[in-house]
C-alpha cells in the first residue's frame, strides 16, 4: 500500500525500537500501540480533541494521535508503561498511586492520558492551586466525571494545597 | 481456541481502606454490618485499579491476535434512501481484502433489536439514517479495509428525510419511515403503534380519568403556568469507542470479545442473525471504556462475527470517533408542553404534559423510554388530577435509545422548570413549593403506584437548602479570573457577573420496569487455596467503570467472612446478569452474589453439622462465618474453613429477581410499573456574565438517598459523574442535527464538560433502607443526572431573569438574542 | 490517510528546493492541524516535508523594540516567553486561550498562521464545500452555520477563521516572513489571510513553494495595555464564538492609540479598522467604545444560527475596551 516506507528508530521508555518498515502515515500513537504493543496509550478521538493519547516527548506532554511517528525519531518518548522507573503494577509512580487512592477514574480509559498529562504539567510548574490544575488539565476529557478526584490526585503529588478558596471534596488522606 | 492477548485478570487482594468522601448521616441502622475488612460499607480499592493506572488493563480496542484481520463498515451517506443495488466487485478484487459482505450474506435473521427487531444487520431495501451500515469488509490492514469501502458502489434513490418528530407523531400524511408490508414483527398491543408512532402512552388520574377536559380542570386552580420546552440530543460520549474481536471456533461457532453493557442480550440477538444456536456464540466482556447507555444496543457485534465466520480468521473492528457518533444510539431529544395549576397557597391541583420523544430510525428502547417518560413525567409531586401523553416516534434522525437517566431526564427538566415558574407566580421559595407538594412513603405516583419505600423528599430538600453556601465573590481586592465565567479568557473582574441559585429534584425508576423479567445470576465458589479460604465470584455482569467488580468482592467478603476474593472475568459461561443500566447492578447482581453466597453458607453449615461439630438440629441462625472460620454465637470458633473444606469446594449458582412489576394500562396508564424509586436533590450556584452569556457553575451540591452505602468512595464518584453529565446537558452538550444529519460528530464540536467546568461538589448521602432490596440499597448512578440539569438552569434563570426553556442553554439564550 | 512520500529537511535550502520541485508537497511542523486534515483526507499531499529540524525556533528581540518569532516556535513557548508576556500580553493570552496544554506544546507559529476553518461542512466530505472542492457549492448557507462568520463572507463561503493567535497578530500589525527559492518577502498579517470572495479555497497569500520562516511584531507602546477576550461554549478547549484582541492607550481621557481585531466572526482574522477609525482621538468612554463596535459590525451579515454573534461581538468589544480602561496591566 504505502508508496514508501522508512526505517526509523523510536526511543520509548528508555529503550530503542527499530521500525524497519514504517509507513510514513503512521502516527506515534499507532506505532506505540500496534508496532510496539504498548497499548496503555489510548485512542479516544484520533483528532486531538480528548487527550487520551497523551505521552511525553522529551518530557513535554503531547498528543500522540496528532504526531506522525517519523517526526519523533530521536526524541525520548515516555508512555504510561514507562512512567514509573521500575515499571509495572509492582512499583507504580506516585501519580499512579495517587489516582488509585483518590479513585480518580471509573472506566479508566482516559486515565493513562490524564496521568501523563499530569506528569507533564507538574514539570511545567502550573500546579500552584486547584484552579491552576483545572485550567491546565482541561485538555484531558473524562466522561465518567472523576474530575474532583483527578484534581485531588494531581494536587497530592504536586503538593498543592487543596484549600483555601477551593471547595474540593472533603476527602481525608490515607 | 487461541486466547487473544492481553487478557484481563481481575484479582481481588487484601484491600486497603480508603477514606470516605461521603458525609453520611445515618437515618437507620444498617443491615448486617461487615466485620470482614473490605466488606460492604467500606471503601476497598478497585481490584482493577492498578491495572487501569499502569496501562495494563485491556480494553476491547487493545485486543490483539497475530493472524487477525481488520473489519470496516460502509455507512449510508444519506439519511433516507432506497437502495437500488450494491456492487462489491471492485472491493473484492483488492489485494489484502478477505471478505466484502452485504445483507445478502447475513446467514440468519436479517434484523435485530434490543426490544423490537426492526434494525437491519446490514441495510436492505432502504437506509433510514445517515451512517447506517450497508456493507462490511475484512482486510489485512485497517487502511486497506477503508480503501475497499471506497470501491463498494451503492446505487441510492434519495428520499426526503422525515426530520420533524412532531410531524411524525401527529401528521397522518407524514411519510412512513418503516413502510407497510416490511414484514416487521408485531408490535406490543398496548403500545398503540401506528404510522410513525413506536409507542403512545397516556396517563390519566383524578378528573382526567373521568373524562374531564383541560378547561374544566383548569377552573379548579387559582394559578396556572404553562411552558413549552425543548431538550437537545445528548450523546453518551464515552471515551473508548466501540470495538470488538470475533474469533471463529472449531465447532463452527464464534467467540466474541466485546465491550458491552449486557453480554446475554447481545448473544440473544447475534445468534439468530448468524443462524447459530446461542451456545455457539460465546461472549467475553473486554475492558469497557465507559458506557452510559450507549452500549446497551449492539454496534458491530454481528458484523465482526460474520466476517470471522466467513474468513475463518479473527476479525477486529474498532470505530473511530466520528463513526462512534453514528454507531450508537443517543438520548432522545424531546419537545414537551406542560401545564400546572395550583391553589393560592401553593398546593398543586393538576398537571398536564405532552411529551414527544424522537426515536430516530429504529425502535431501540424507545418504547421503554416512553414508559418511563409517561409514568414519571410529572415527577415526585402529589397531584390530584394528572394527564400525560407521551409519544415515541420514528424519524430518519439518528436512532435514540438508552442514556443515563433513561426517559426521566427530559421530563425532569420541564416539571422542575414548571415548579420554579409556579413558585415565582405564588411568591414562594422554590424549595417551599416543592416541600408542600412533595411525595413521601405512601404517596401514589401519577400511575397510581403506591410508593412503598422511604422517600424523604421534604427532608432532602431542606438539607439541600441548608447546606453551606460557597463563599461570595470578593467585592474588592484581587480576583482569580479563573473563578469567573469564561475562565482565564475573562476581561471583567466580576462587574456584570451575577450569582444565581437553583434547585432540582428528580424521581427515577431503578431496575427494569413494566413487567420485564429482570434477573441476575451469580456463581460463587468457596475453596481452600494455599491453606487459606478463597472465594471466586463469577457473573456475566458488565463492569463499565461503575465499580461493580469492587462491590461483588465486598458482598462475598461480608457474607462469607473471607478476605480473599477473586472476581472472574464476565462471560456467557454463566447465566445472564441483565444489563449494566437502570442503576440496577448493585441491586440485581449484588443481590445474586449475595444469594449465591448465602447458599454457599448454608452448604458450609451442613458440612459443620455433618462433621458433628454441632448437633444435627443446630440452626443456621446460630452459626456464622468470620475471619475464615465457622463460629457459633455460644461457642465461638468451631472450625476453620481450611480444615472443614480440605480439598473440596462448595459452589452455588443463584438467580436473583426483584419483585414483579406491571404493564401500564394502555388507556389510563395506571399500574405499579416500577420496583424501586431513586431520588437526588441538587442545589446549583452559578455566576453568570450577563453581558456575554457565560456561565460558571460555582457549586453543584447534592443530597441523595441510597438506602445503604456499599462503597462510599465509589458512590461519591457516581454522584459526581452523574451530576457532571447533567451539567453538560444544561450548558453545552447537543448533537446538532440538520436535515437528519449529525453536523458535529467530533469532540471539537460536540462539547462535554472539562475539568474546568465541573465544580467541587458537597454531597450528603442518606441511608433509608428500602425493605425490598438487598441490604436496603437503592441504585445510585442515574438520579443525579436528572436533577443537576434543572438545578443549573434554574440558577442561570435566577441570575438572568431569562426564561430558558431549551437545553442546552447557550450564550445567545442568556444575553437574550433570539434564535430559531 | 492517503499515501505520501516523507522527507525530513535538514536545512532550509533543502526544504525550499524540495517544495519547489514537487507541486503537491506540504510542510509539516507541529501537525496539530495538517495531520488531522490528512486523516480526514481533506488534505492529500503527495509529499510531506518534515521541517521540525530547521533552525526556526528562536524568539529574538529586534532593534527598535520589536520581536522576531521563528516559525517553529511552539505555542506554549511563545505564550510563556518573557518578551511576549511583557510587551504583547494580548498575544500570550490569545495563545493560552486556544486548544489545550498538549496541543500548545506541539503547535507552531507558522502552522497556526495556516490553520484551516472548523466549519462543519469543510470536514464533512459528503457535503458540498467550495473551500474543499472549488465550485461544489456551500452547504453552510442553508445548513447548520452557528460557528460560521458574519464578516467578510461571500456567497461562496461563510467559514470562520479559527485561530486565536492570528487575531492578536492582526491587532499588533505583525508581518510574516516567507522564503522560497525565489527569495524572501514580508507580508503584513492583515494581508496574509484572504477574503473568500469567489475563491474560498485560496486562504492565504502564501505561494505553494513558500515557507513561513518567521513572524515579526513591531514595537507598540499601547500593546503593554492589551487583552484577548474569548467567548465560547465551554470555558476551555473550544473554538471562539467571538473573540477580541485589543490594545488601548489613553491620554487625558482621550484614545491615543486603539488596536482591535476580532476572531470567530470573520472569514479571516478580522482587523477592526472601522472601529479604530471611530476611536481615534475619541473620548475614552463606554459610549465611544459602543459606537466603534457598531461601526465595525455595520457590514456584518447574520444568518439564522449565527446572527447572535453580531450583538455578542459588539458586547465583547465594549467589554474588553472597558476593561482596558481600568486595567492595572496585570495578566493572569
Amino acid at each position: 500500500m504505502p508508496a514508501q516506507t522508512l526505517t526509523a528508530t523510536l526511543h520509548v521508555n528508555g529503550r530503542e525500537h527499530a521500525l524497519p518498515d514504517l509507513d510514513p502515515r503512521t502516527t506515534l500513537l499507532d506505532a506505540l500501540r500496534e508496532s510496539l504493543g504498548l497499548t496503555g496509550t489510548k485512542k479516544g478521538c484520533g483528532l486531538g480533541h480528548c487527550g487520551a493519547c497523551t505521552v511525553l516527548a522529551d518530557g513535554r506532554r503531547i498528543l500522540s494521535c496528532m504526531a506522525l511517528a517519523a517526526l519523533y525519531e530521536g526524541r525520548e518518548i515516555t508512555t504510561i508503561e514507562g512512567l514509573a522507573p521500575e515499571g509495572g503494577a509492582a512499583r507504580p509512580h506516585p501519580l499512579q498511586q495517587a489516582f488509585v487512592e483518590r479513585d480518580a477514574f471509573q472506566c479508566g480509559y482516559c486515565t493513562p492520558g490524564q496521568i501523563m498529562s499530569a506528569a507533564g504539567l507538574i514539570d511545567e510548574g502550573r500546579t500552584g492551586s486547584p484552579e491552576e490544575i483545572r485550567e491546565f488539565m482541561s485538555g484531558n476529557l473524562c466522561r465518567c466525571g472523576a474530575y474532583a478526584n483527578i484534581v485531588a490526585a494531581v494536587a497530592d503529588v504536586a503538593r498543592t494545597p487543596l484549600v483555601p478558596g477551593a471547595r474540593e471534596p472533603e476527602q481525608g488522606r490515607s | 481456541m487461541t486466547t487473544p492477548t492481553p487478557r484481563t485478570p481481575v484479582p481481588v487482594h487484601s484491600p486497603r481502606e480508603a477514606p470516605s468522601p461521603v458525609h453520611s448521616p445515618r437515618e437507620a441502622p444498617p443491615s448486617p454490618a461487615s466485620s470482614t475488612p473490605g466488606g460492604v460499607g467500606s471503601s476497598p480499592r478497585r481490584p482493577d485499579g492498578t491495572l487501569k493506572v499502569t496501562g495494563e488493563f485491556a480494553y476491547s480496542s487493545d485486543m490483539w491476535m497475530d493472524d487477525m484481520l481488520w473489519g470496516a463498515t460502509l455507512r449510508s451517506p444519506h439519511p433516507h434512501a432506497r437502495i437500488r443495488g450494491i456492487d462489491v466487485t471492485g472491493a473484492v478484487r483488492m489485494p489484502g481484502v478477505h471478505a466484502v459482505l452485504t445483507h445478502e450474506d447475513v446467514p440468519g435473521e436479517k434484523r435485530y433489536g434490543l426490544e423490537y427487531r426492526d434494525q437491519p444487520v446490514l441495510a436492505f431495501g432502504k437506509v433510514r439514517y445517515r451512517g447506517e451500515p450497508v456493507a462490511i469488509v475484512a482486510a489485512d490492514h485497517p487502511e486497506t479495509a477503508r480503501r475497499a469501502l471506497d470501491r463498494v458502489r451503492v446505487d441510492y434513490e434519495v428520499l426526503e428525510p422525515v426530520s420533524d418528530p412532531v410531524r411524525a407523531a401527529f401528521d397522518p400524511d407524514c411519510p412512513l419511515v418503516h413502510e407497510a408490508g416490511e414484514d416487521l414483527p408485531p408490535a406490543h398491543p398496548a403500545h398503540h403503534r401506528s404510522g410513525n408512532r413506536v409507542r403512545y402512552q397516556p396517563v390519566r388520574t383524578g378528573a382526567f380519568a373521568d373524562g374531564a377536559t383541560a378547561a374544566e380542570v383548569r377552573a379548579l386552580a387559582d394559578v396556572v403556568v404553562t411552558g413549552e420546552y425543548q431538550v437537545g440530543m445528548q450523546d453518551q460520549a464515552f471515551l473508548g469507542p466501540e470495538s470488538g474481536l470475533a474469533v471463529p471456533a472449531e465447532d463452527g461457532g464464534v467467540d466474541l470479545h466485546i465491550a458491552t453493557q449486557w453480554l446475554h442480550v447481545d448473544q440473544s440477538q447475534i445468534a439468530p442473525c448468524l443462524g447459530l444456536p446461542p451456545e455457539k456464540v460465546r461472549l467475553t466482556l473486554a475492558g469497557v471504556g465507559g458506557a452510559f447507555g450507549a452500549r446497551e444496543d449492539m454496534s458491530m457485534q454481528v458484523h465482526a462475527c460474520m466476517l470471522a465466520l466467513r474468513t475463518g480468521r479473527p476479525v477486529k473492528i474498532v470505530y473511530n470517533r466520528e463513526e462512534s457518533f453514528h454507531g450508537h444510539v443517543h438520548r432522545h431529544p424531546a419537545r414537551l408542553r406542560y401545564e400546572h395549576g395550583a391553589t393560592r397557597d401553593g398546593r398543586l391541583v393538576y398537571a398536564t404534559a405532552e411529551i414527544v420523544l424522537d426515536g430516530g430510525a429504529y425502535a431501540s428502547t424507545t418504547a421503554a423510554v416512553v414508559g418511563v417518560a409517561s409514568s414519571l413525567g410529572l415527577g415526585p409531586y402529589e397531584i390530584p388530577h394528572a394527564r400525560v401523553d407521551a409519544y415515541g416516534v420514528y424519524t430518519t434522525n439518528p436512532p435514540c435509545g438508552a442514556m443515563r437517566g433513561f426517559g426521566a431526564v427530559q421530563a425532569c427538566f420541564c416539571y422542575e422548570s414548571q415548579l420554579d415558574r409556579l413558585a415565582a407566580e405564588l411568591g414562594l421559595h422554590p424549595v417551599e413549593l416543592r416541600i408542600r407538594n412533595a411525595m413521601s412513603e405512601g404517596s401514589r405516583t401519577a400511575t397510581g403506584q403506591r410508593v412503598d419505600m422511604p422517600l424523604p423528599m421534604a427532608d432532602m430538600l431542606r438539607r439541600a437548602r441548608e447546606m453551606p453556601m460557597p463563599p461570595e465573590r470578593a467585592a474588592a481586592g484581587p480576583v482569580d479570573v479563573r473563578a469567573l465565567p469564561g475562565g482565564v479568557a475573562n476581561t471583567s473582574r466580576g462587574e456584570g457577573v451575577r450569582r444565581g441559585v437553583g434547585y432540582g429534584v428528580g424521581l427515577k425508576n431503578l431496575c427494569f420496569s413494566e413487567g420485564f423479567d429482570d434477573y441476575s445470576t451469580a456463581r460463587v465458589r468457596l475453596e481452600v487455596v494455599g491453606g487459606e479460604p478463597a472465594v471466586q465470584v463469577h457473573t456475566a455482569a458488565a463492569e463499565v467503570g461503575q465499580g461493580l467488580v469492587t462491590i461483588k468482592g465486598q458482598i462475598a467478603r461480608t457474607e462469607l467472612g473471607v478476605e480473599r476474593v477473586t472476581v472472574l472475568p464476565s462471560d456467557t459461561r454463566v447465566g445472564s446478569a441483565g444489563s449494566s443500566s437502570a442503576s440496577r447492578q448493585s441491586y440485581m447482581t449484588g443481590g445474586a452474589v449475595r444469594a449465591a453466597c448465602l447458599a454457599v453458607r448454608a452448604r458450609v453449615f451442613e458440612l459443620v453439622r455433618a462433621a458433628g461439630l454441632v448437633g444435627d438440629d443446630h440452626p443456621d441462625e446460630l452459626l456464622g462465618l468470620a475471619g475464615g472460620k465457622v463460629v457459633s454465637g455460644a461457642r465461638g470458633v468451631l472450625v476453620s474453613l481450611a480444615d472443614l473444606l480440605g480439598a473440596s469446594a462448595v459452589e452455588e449458582t443463584r438467580e436473583f429477581r426483584h419483585r414483579a412489576t406491571e404493564m401500564l394500562d394502555p388507556t389510563t396508564g395506571q399500574g405499579a410499573s416500577h420496583t424501586q424509586f431513586g431520588m437526588c436533590v441538587h442545589r446549583a450556584v452559578v455566576d453568570v456574565d450577563v453581558d456575554l452569556g457565560l456561565v460558571k457553575v460555582v457549586a453543584l451540591d447534592a443530597v441523595q438517598d441510597v438506602g445503604r452505602v456499599l462503597h462510599p468512595q465509589q458512590l461519591a464518584g457516581q454522584i459526581q459523574g452523574g451530576s457532571a453529565q447533567g451539567l453538560g446537558l444544561a450548558l453545552m452538550e447537543e448533537i446538532q442535527v440538520s436535515g437528519s444529519v449529525i453536523r458535529n460528530p467530533s469532540f471539537t464540536d460536540y462539547l462535554i464538560p472539562t475539568i474546568l467546568d465541573v465544580p467541587p461538589m458537597r454531597i450528603e448521602v442518606l441511608e433509608h433502607p428500602d425493605p425490598h432490596a438487598p441490604y436496603g440499597l437503592r441504585g445510585a448512578g442515574e438520579p443525579p443526572t436528572l436533577s443537576s440539569t434543572p438545578a443549573i438552569v434554574a440558577a442561570v434563570r435566577a441570575a438572568t431573569g431569562r426564561p430558558l426553556s431549551r437545553i442546552p442553554v447557550r450564550p445567545e439564550d442568556i444575553v437574550g438574542i433570539e434564535r430559531d | 490517510m492517503r499515501s505520501f512520500a516523507y522527507l525530513s529537511a535538514p536545512d532550509i535550502d533543502t526544504a525550499l528546493h524540495a517544495v519547489s520541485a514537487e507541486p503537491n508537497a506540504k510542510f509539516l511542523g507541529g501537525g496539530t492541524n495538517l495531520v488531522d486534515l490528512m486523516r480526514e483526507e481533506i488534505e492529500q499531499p503527495d509529499t510531506v516535508i518534515d521541517i521540525t529540524r530547521l533552525p526556526l525556533a528562536e524568539v529574538a528581540e529586534l532593534p527598535g523594540g520589536g520581536v522576531r518569532v521563528g516559525a517553529l516556535v511552539r505555542n506554549s513557548h511563545l505564550a510563556a516567553h518573557p518578551l511576549i508576556r511583557e510587551r504583547y500580553p494580548v498575544l500570550s493570552q490569545a495563545i493560552l486561550h486556544g486548544a489545550s496544554g498538549q496541543l500548545r506544546n506541539m503547535a507552531t507559529v507558522g502552522g497556526n498562521l495556516l490553520q484551516r476553518t472548523r466549519c462543519v461542512y469543510f470536514y464533512d466530505t459528503a457535503s458540498p464545500c467550495n473551500k474543499r472542492e472549488p465550485g461544489a457549492g456551500c452547504a453552510a448557507a442553508e445548513g447548520f452555520h452557528r460557528n460560521t462568520a458574519v464578516l467578510g463572507t461571500s456567497e461562496h463561503c461563510l467559514a470562520a477563521h479559527p485561530s486565536d493567535m492570528c487575531v492578536a497578530l492582526a491587532a499588533l500589525d505583525a508581518a510574516v516572513e516567507v522564503r522560497s527559492v525565489r527569495g524572501v518577502r514580508r507580508i503584513p498579517v492583515t494581508d496574509f489571510h484572504r477574503l473568500p470572495g469567489a475563491t474560498p479555497h485560496v486562504e492565504s497569500d502564501l505561494a505553494p513553494d513558500e515557507l513561513v520562516t518567521a513572524v515579526e511584531i513591531p514595537p507598540l507602546r499601547a500593546a503593554a495595555n492589551s487583552r484577548y477576550r474569548k467567548v465560547r461554549d465551554r470555558a476551555s478547549y473550544a473554538f471562539a464564538l467571538v473573540s477580541v484582541a485589543a490594545a488601548l492607550e489613553v491620554e487625558d481621557g482621550r484614545v491615543r492609540t486603539a488596536r482591535l481585531a476580532l476572531g470567530g466572526v470573520g472569514t479571516r482574522p478580522w482587523r477592526a479598522r472601522e472601529a479604530e477609525r471611530v476611536l481615534a482621538d475619541a473620548p475614552a468612554t463606554e459610549e465611544a467604545f459602543d459606537r466603534a463596535a457598531e461601526a465595525e459590525l455595520a457590514a456584518a451579515v447574520g444568518r439564522p444560527d449565527n446572527a447572535f454573534k453580531i450583538d455578542l461581538a459588539r458586547r465583547t468589544v465594549t467589554a474588553v475596551l472597558r476593561r482596558l480602561l481600568t486595567t492595572d496591566g496585570s495578566t493572569p
